[in-house]
């Protein structure tokens, strides 16, 4: 694929150059050298050059802002998805913050021999998986970010624990996979399309042999790289879904005993979930059915929320410190005591602006932070 | 019509700019034309302009010769409020029908003055302003409309019977301030209350309010506190700060004897009719029972004062303490006067007629009363026995508790259920420790120490109903029984004193009352009138004014030398069918009426303070919201109009009309509409304040607009001296509409010019794509933006508008497209130049059988050609519904239209 097919396969030649999409980017609002409009407009000029060898090429956070306003409907976040592939070709990446750590691991789960035990956390408690269900939960990369984010604190297997908690109150035994991998999002976005390639085939022929009709996520990225991405390269021939979704699912159909939970709350639209597919209603059916929990909207929710600033933990500099700051000063505005989100990346950026303060001490952006299930695992449980 | 005119005729759909013109056009060449416009008034989107680009004409100076040319061509049949139902046949030979929707005025009477529109409750928001101003349900569209005809925006039918209405004596608009105080128009309320009822704020608190009884949602749930309503609308207005009307003076003399609510009302009415009114009053205050019978705690005095003080402001001389028949004879007084009223109330006691009645102690209830609201020392004993069960007892009894009495008790013949006072007031007894006595009444007072100290009381029963219609209390022999008493209220009822009348003639009735006719008001002599308690006995504040208001009318008449007729009055009130009720109690949710509180019961008994504390605003909209009229949307029925149109041209009973005509050719000119930019959540609009659409700026800066043609911001109504349109919003958008919308480039430049007309200095950026100035003179016309009005242009579309919390103000953000930079700018106002869309189309091609292209404007298959021929032989179309146009192509395609359909008339094809 070359420039000239991305522009095609995009829309990219549709753009009147008009800059709505800068003046909607969270990153170009605080980066002046940021401009989403100046890469299209390159692209259409053929200077493939100035996308290539471009280091803003990876900040973009693929958060769908700038293509869910484009008057010319032109997919930005896709096109900049493809010019990776072409960046990655001539040997260039973003920077990766924590070292690369997180790159390498998804390197790692791409090599096939490999044997992984990830599955240590289960034994602890009494909770019901079944080797022969027909519903899977998928974990993904949870384990491994559980020690490497330990100290802001973030902790990924809380969120795994408590949506295996919220499927069996709800009468589920789910096969907890002890072969999956990444789901491969993370190298998709960034280029890495063998890597990405490698993985899919490899957790759709582990779900295939499984023969599960069900895949659930609590992560709303490789809910979307599975519902997305995974069609344009494997076969899957199984159902996808969000927790929040069948949360919302299980409300309407047979209504769910929730017990009260005094607090009030604000919920982040996590951009996966959200602006790339649209569902913006079931999580907040699910806090809205919860006695006791109040639901304060921040100033930009749903389609216009913010992204929490970092994506695929690369380009993770002072820009994108910026964004998570704004959007946690917007959070505490509403009077929240705590930040909802459905997804455990968001929650680890915010846990690393609110550690990681600088030397000066900025604005007070401190907010108790926790997952959509986390919450429901608390108000189903006793 | 037959077939031979009908191929003559043409058919022109819609009265903007463009169908004027084809239509003006025409009927020049001596066509028949039909001009079918939707709205009451032709003008289009041109008549919401203030002026128009490239020259800065004023829009509606150029507009309005055209209108009335079109409206008076001897050769155009203008149908404006109506709509085309149905089109049949083929070019040459088309069959039309077209529906005029009643405006429920006769349009051949209206006048177009006004009147109706004054008095009218219901307020909406007004379409040619684009709900930036307000209008009545009955309206014209804009002061230059034409027809210069009312109509009655009329929706659904009102939900109620409006009893309330026909129950109330003075038949007040209950419905009209009601949905006033829901829309929260207090002011408004008052003045339609005061227009029947002089003493809103005193009825407002005495009322016996028989509208509620009648009231129809108390057939649903609880029926309308209307009478706490009307106080609510008093207490929000000074009456002491209320404008005077100015009256023109006639040279007649009326005199009113009795300052009561009936002399009151019958002096307001006459005064606001020109006439110079004096009212001779026996007491030193004026106010007659409200003042003297009416106690503090129910009715406080300073509120009764402000009322009558705003009467006499209308120029009523009030001479109290002059009692005619003693002071001046009635016969010196109608030879000074051109006419009389008397109106002197029911004063006189009535005695109890048994022994021991004369002693020291003994009181008349309504001399008790009348003492103690002129402030005279009266004192009470420790016990105290109220004889009687009418208000007048409960308020002697309630009074006395105030005064000191330690024991306080009413003592009454007959059994609770005939107790003539209202269940409310005996409840208020009872909750302050009043005990009532039923089926007792005294016998005997016996005296002790010069004074009374005891009395005899003998139970009763009840037997066979007497003349009055309840049971008659029987004595039970040797039932008698003695109790000590200090002092004894005998509050048997009044009656009026009449013997000053009956000296002068006036026929009087057997039980001494003055006998009229009860449809005028007029006495059996010439030029005198009576009504209120002189007449009918002791009755109540609102039939006083009502008897007052209806000699007033006649006495106005009379002066006039006109003769005296019958004012029409209500019908009986009505009630909600069986069926009625189910339907709205499926409709309307049931709601409780929301109650006052009262002063607590422990502090109020220690002193007059006034007992009721009224609505708070929060409760008055509550309450007023539940009324079952204003359930509805648009005119509620209320016949306010109709009282007040003197060309007699309001029409309820108007039905729709239906028509059908011939023509030989079409014409489609139904113009523009405005896209909704609501989904661009980007741009803060409904959302932001000081974020408008361009159309609303028209609005803002147009003389004739809400602001009366100042610019000034909804937020604050502060002047904006930094202005940002931004361009294309809707416009040139995938996700909305793709195409240009053709003019939005030059009347944004337009608009930052008048922006600086009105301030000098305003600075305007406008944010725009490309800059499409090509017409004529329209280059010219940027530069001259640009280099004499502070206009800077920025190629940029914002991708979102934030506010200020501080100040209201927008801050937009874009993209400086020659830095790259990204950048927000603090505004003080936004103007979002909306895409434009055909307006209607889609019905009418379907009526039509033409064909439209995608995006709803009418598809022109050879457009080199026959530019302005549609898909269908003898259907043409011009301005905005073809294609995306100003004001002059839309006038040229207008004639080229016009004479397209000459040619097609005349056997070209
Ligand atoms: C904010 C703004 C500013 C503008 N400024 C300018 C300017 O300065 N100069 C300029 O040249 N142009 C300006 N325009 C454009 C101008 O308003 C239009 O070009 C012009 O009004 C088009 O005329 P028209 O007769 O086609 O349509 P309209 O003016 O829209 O008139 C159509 C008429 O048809 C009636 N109608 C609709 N449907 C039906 C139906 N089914 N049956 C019967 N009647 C129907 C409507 O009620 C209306 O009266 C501006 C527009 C906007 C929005
Ligand atoms: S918003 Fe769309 S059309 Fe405008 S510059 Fe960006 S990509 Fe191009
Ligand atoms: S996808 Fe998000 S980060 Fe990327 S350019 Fe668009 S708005 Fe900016
Ligand atoms: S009947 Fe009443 S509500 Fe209707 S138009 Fe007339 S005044 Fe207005
Ligand atoms: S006229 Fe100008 S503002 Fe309007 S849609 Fe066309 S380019 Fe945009």
């Amino acid at each position: 694929m070359n420039l000239e097919d991305i522009i095609q396969e995009t829309k990219t030649y549709y753009c009147l150059e008009c800059g709505k999409c800068s003046s909607l980017c969270p990153i170009s609002r605080y980066d002046p050298q940021y401009s989403p409009r100046v890469m299209v407009e390159n692209a259409l000029l053929g200077l493939e050059d100035e996308i290539v060898y471009n280091k803003k090429l990876f900040s973009c956070l693929t958060c769908y802002t700038c293509q869910l306003k484009c008057p010319s409907d032109v997919d930005y976040p896709l096109f900049i998805q493809k010019a990776r592939v072409l960046a990655t070709a001539a040997g260039q990446h973003g920077d990766y913050a924590h070292s690369g750590t997180l790159q390498s691991i998804a390197m790692l789960m791409a090599r096939s021999p490999l044997k992984q035990n990830r599955l240590e956390w289960l034994k602890k408690d009494g909770y019901r998986t079944s080797e022969k269900s027909d519903v899977m939960l998928f974990i993904g990369c949870s384990p491994y970010f559980e020690p490497v984010f330990e100290d802001i604190p973030m902790r990924t297997l809380n969120i795994a624990e408590a949506s295996l908690k919220v499927l069996n109150s709800l009468g589920i035994e789910p096969l907890v996979h002890p072969d999956e991998r990444c789901c491969g999002h993370d190298a998709l976005w960034m280029g890495d399309v063998e890597t990405f390639k490698k993985l899919a085939e490899h957790n759709a022929t582990v779900i295939k042999e499984s023969g599960v009709k069900k895949v659930i996520f609590f992560c709303p990225e490789c809910y979307r790289t599975f519902k997305l991405d995974y069609p344009n390269y494997v076969k899957l021939d199984c159902e996808v879904m969000h927790i929040s979704e069948l949360l919302a699912q299980r409300l309407e159909t047979e209504g769910l005993r929730f017990n009260e939970v005094k607090r009030k709350v604000t919920y982040q639209d996590p951009c996966r979930l959200g602006r790339h597919l649209g569902i913006y209603d079931a999580p907040r059916k699910v806090l809205q059915a919860i006695p006791g929990i109040e639901l304060v909207e921040m100033e930009h929710n749903r389609e216009e929320s913010i992204c929490c600033g970092t994506s695929c933990f690369t380009n993770c500099d002072s820009y994108s410190k910026q964004i998570r700051v704004e959007r946690l000063l917007e959070a505490k505005a509403t009077g929240a005591e705590t930040l909802i989100t459905s997804c455990p990346k968001c929650q680890t950026h915010f846990r690393c602006a609110m550690v990681n303060k600088g030397e000066e001490k900025g604005p007070d952006i401190e907010i108790e932070l926790m997952d959509l299930v986390n919450l429901v695992a608390t108000s189903l449980g006793g | 019509m037959n077939g031979q005119n009908g191929h003559k005729s043409v058919l022109v759909i819609g009265g903007g700019i463009a169908g004027i013109q084809a239509s003006l056009d025409l009927a020049n060449m001596g066509f028949k034309v039909y001009l079918v416009e939707k709205s009451p008034s032709i003008g289009g989107r041109m008549a919401q302009l203030d002026k128009t680009f490239p020259t800065n004409d004023c829009a509606m100076c150029i507009l309005a010769p055209r209108m009335i040319e079109a409206n008076s061509h001897s050769n155009i049949d203008l149908y404006t409020y109506s709509e085309v139902e149905d089109v049949s046949g083929e070019v040459s030979d088309f069959k039309v029908k077209i529906k005029r929707n009643s405006p429920f005025v006769d349009w051949s009477k209206c006048t177009g003055c006004g009147l109706c529109e004054e008095g009218c409750p219901v307020i909406l928001p007004k379409e040619f302003d684009q709900g930036l101003g307000k209008r009545k349900a009955i309206f014209i569209p804009f002061p230059q409309a034409v027809p210069k005809k009312y109509t009655v925006d009329k929706r659904e039918e009102r939900p109620c019977k409006a009893a309330c209405m026909d129950a109330c004596p003075a038949h007040t608009n209950v419905l009209g301030y009601i949905k006033l105080i829901a829309e929260g128009e207090f002011q408004e309320a008052y003045k339609l209350i005061r227009d029947t009822n002089p003493l809103p704020a005193s009825v407002g608190r005495v009322c016996y309010a028989p509208c509620e009884e009648a009231c129809n949602r108390g057939q649903i749930d609880e029926p309308m506190a209307i009478r706490d309503l009307k106080r609510f609308a008093a207490d929000q207005v000074n009456i002491e700060e209320l404008e005077v009307p100015t009256v023109t003076k006639t040279d007649k003399k009326v005199a009113i004897v009795g300052s009561g609510p009936a002399g009151l009302a019958a002096a307001n009415d006459l005064a606001l009719k020109g006439h110079d009114v004096t009212i001779f009053e026996a007491l030193p205050e004026s106010g007659g029972m409200l003042r003297v019978g009416i106690p503090e705690y129910r009715l406080p005095k300073e509120i009764l004062r402000k009322e009558i003080g705003y009467i006499q402001k209308l120029g009523v001389e009030i001479r109290t303490g002059v009692q005619v028949g003693k002071d001046i004879a009635l016969e010196e007084i109608r030879g000074n006067y051109d006419a009389l009223f008397i109106a002197a109330g029911a004063h006189g006691g009535m005695r109890l007629r048994m022994e021991g009645e004369e002693l020291p102690g003994v009181i008349e209830g309504i001399r008790f009363l009348r003492a103690v609201n002129l402030g005279e020392k009266v004192e009470v004993g420790k016990k105290t026995a109220v004889i009687g069960g009418g208000n007048t007892a409960v308020d002697c009894a309630r009074t006395a508790k105030r005064l000191g009495a330690e024991e306080v008790k009413i003592v009454y013949r007959r059994s609770r259920s005939e107790m003539p006072a209202s269940a409310e007031e005996t409840a208020a007894v009872e909750e302050e420790g009043i005990p009532i006595e039923f089926l007792t009444t005294p016998t005997r007072f016996f005296p002790g120490n010069g004074k009374l100290a005891r009395m005899e009381c003998v139970k009763m029963k009840l037997g066979e109903p007497d003349a009055s219609g309840r049971p008659r209390p029987i004595p039970i022999e040797g039932s008698e029984f003695t109790t000590s008493v200090d002092t004894v209220i005998a509050a048997l009822g009044q009656a009026p004193e009449t013997e000053f009348v009956k000296e002068f003639g006036v026929s009087l009735s057997k039980r001494g009352m003055i006998e009229i006719d009860p449809e005028t008001g007029a006495t059996n002599i010439e030029g005198v009138f009576a009504g209120g308690d002189v007449v009918t006995g002791p009755a109540f504040v609102i039939d006083a004014i009502a008897a007052g208001k209806r000699a007033a009318h006649s006495i106005d008449r009379h002066l006039k030398g006109e003769p005296i007729e019958v004012k029409e009055e209500g019908k009986e009130p009505e009630k909600l069918s069986e069926e009625e009720v189910e339907d709205r109690k499926k409709r309307f949710p049931s709601q409780k009426r929301v109650r006052l509180r009262d002063e607590p019961i422990g502090e109020r008994i220690k002193d007059f303070r006034e007992v009721s504390l009224g609505y708070t605003v929060e409760e008055a909209i509550e309450e007023a919201s539940r009324c079952l009229a204003g359930q509805i949307e648009g005119c509620i029925e209320c016949h306010e109009c109709a009282k007040r149109c003197e060309a007699n041209a309001i029409a309820y009973t108007m039905q729709d009309e239906h028509i059908e005509i011939d023509v030989g050719a079409i014409i489609l000119a139904t113009g523009l509409d405005l896209y909704d930019v609501s989904p661009l959540t980007e741009y803060g609009y409904g959302k932001i304040k000081n974020v408008v659409t361009a159309i609303e700026f028209e609005r803002l800066t147009a003389a004739s607009g809400p602001t009366f043609g100042e610019l000034k911001r909804p937020s604050d109504g502060k002047i904006p001296h930094a202005i940002a349109f931004i361009q294309c919003v809707g416009s040139r958008d995938f996700k909305h509409k793709a195409y240009c919308s053709s003019v939005c480039c030059m009347h944004a430049t337009k608009e930052a010019i008048l922006a600086y007309e009105h301030h000098p200095g305003t600075k305007s950026t406008i944010f725009y794509m490309d800059l499409r100035a090509v017409g004529k003179r329209f280059q010219e016309y940027v530069t001259r933006a640009k280099e004499e009005y502070n206009v800077t242009y920025i190629r940029s579309r914002p991708g979102r508008v934030a506010v200020n919390p501080e100040n209201q103000n927008p801050i937009v953000w874009y993209e400086d497209t020659t830095t790259t930079e990204t950048k927000n700018m603090e505004v003080d106002l936004v103007v979002l130049c909306q895409a434009m869309t055909p307006r209607g189309s889609k019905e009418l091609a379907e009526m039509l059988g033409i064909e439209l292209n995608e995006y709803g404007f009418v598809e022109v298959p050879d457009k080199l050609s026959h530019p302005v021929d549609s898909t269908r032989p003898g259907i043409f179309a011009c301005g905005y519904v073809h294609s995306p146009r100003d004001i002059p192509d839309s006038v040229t395609q207008g004639s080229g239209a016009a004479a397209r359909a000459a040619e097609v008339i005349a056997g070209g094809s």
